[in-house]
């Protein structure tokens, strides 16, 4: 039988960048949070890299809005795209 | 059909699939870029090429990922073409929880035991941004990928069009060389000096 039934530190600090991502299975996920519940230094290097990356995103989500005729900008442009089309086909054929 | 009316209704299928993805196209142009206008420049050059190859988008498939993906394509060009952006600094490798570390050696008070987060909480966007901009291109373009839509490994692998593993090990070092460079421009724009006790 190979089922771990409990990470290591060092197991569970290789894994925190995907735990934070959810990018594990259920029972790794499980596995972590097992392990942070009774371990407080790696729940306090959790707090870490999960408080680092939400001020991120939330601060670089911060854009400018989009301007309101950008979309209307590139229908023009579309349609400036299409009148030369015909030419480029005319000519290659 | 005739070309115009069949032209006609790509165009308007076209920009049925792109306009409800603008805001996140500009979000990600614009974290690219740094720029307003440069962004706008970008995405209406990514418009016009994927047009141009919209023949080639499989319907039903993920028009999101093939936009980013022409967009990307063009950002890197556009940083060969003008030997820019790698702005980056030497950001040698950095070990895990730089910033953390840095916070704590240079002595910065937190009343909740995390000093890091003092600093994070002290910088602008625009010095985030400018630490983004920093890293090597290759990790910038995964980590605005990361930052700034909730994209899951597989989908910014299908935009990059590479293995998931490539994301993961990108996004892995990526992180602790952001924090390397997130450290510097606290240090030079004084964030640090003016939380020391």
């Amino acid at each position: 039988m190979d089922r771990v039934d409990r990470y290591t530190c060092e197991q569970v600090f290789q894994r925190l960048d995907d735990y934070v991502d959810r990018e594990l299975t259920e029972r790794e996920m499980e596995l972590i949070r097992e392990h942070l519940a009774i371990c407080e230094w790696c729940a306090s290097t959790y707090r870490f890299q999960n408080g680092m990356l939400q001020e991120l995103k939330t601060k670089l989500r911060r854009v400018p809005s989009v301007a309101p005729d950008l979309m209307s900008r590139i229908h023009r442009a579309l349609e400036k795209a299409q009148a030369e089309t015909p030419a480029q086909e005319g000519d290659a054929g | 059909m005739p070309d115009g009316v069949e032209k006609q209704s790509d165009a308007e299928a076209f920009e049925a699939l792109l306009s409800p993805i603008l805001d996140a196209a500009f979000g990600m142009a614009f974290r690219l870029t740094r720029n307003r206008d440069e962004a706008e420049d970008l995405i209406q050059d990514a418009a016009v090429q994927a047009f141009h190859g919209f023949h080639t988008f499989e319907t039903g498939t993920n028009f999101k990922a093939w936009f980013f993906r022409i967009l990307i394509n063009i950002f890197r060009k556009r940083c060969v073409r003008r030997k820019r952006a790698p702005e980056c600094t030497a950001l040698d490798d950095a070990p895990d929880l730089y910033l953390f570390v840095q916070a704590s050696q240079a002595g910065i008070e937190a009343p909740n035991s995390n000093p890091a987060a003092i600093v994070l909480s002290r910088m602008s966007e625009a010095m985030i941004a400018e630490a983004i901009a920093a890293l090597p291109e290759e990790y910038q373009v995964v980590a605005v990928l990361y930052f700034m839509d909730d994209l899951r490994y597989e989908e910014i692998a299908e935009i990059l069009m590479c293995p998931i593993g490539t994301v993961r090990s990108r996004l892995h070092r990526g992180r602790k060389l952001l924090q390397k460079a997130l450290w510097q421009i606290a240090e030079e724009h004084n964030v640090v000096g003016g939380l020391k006790k």
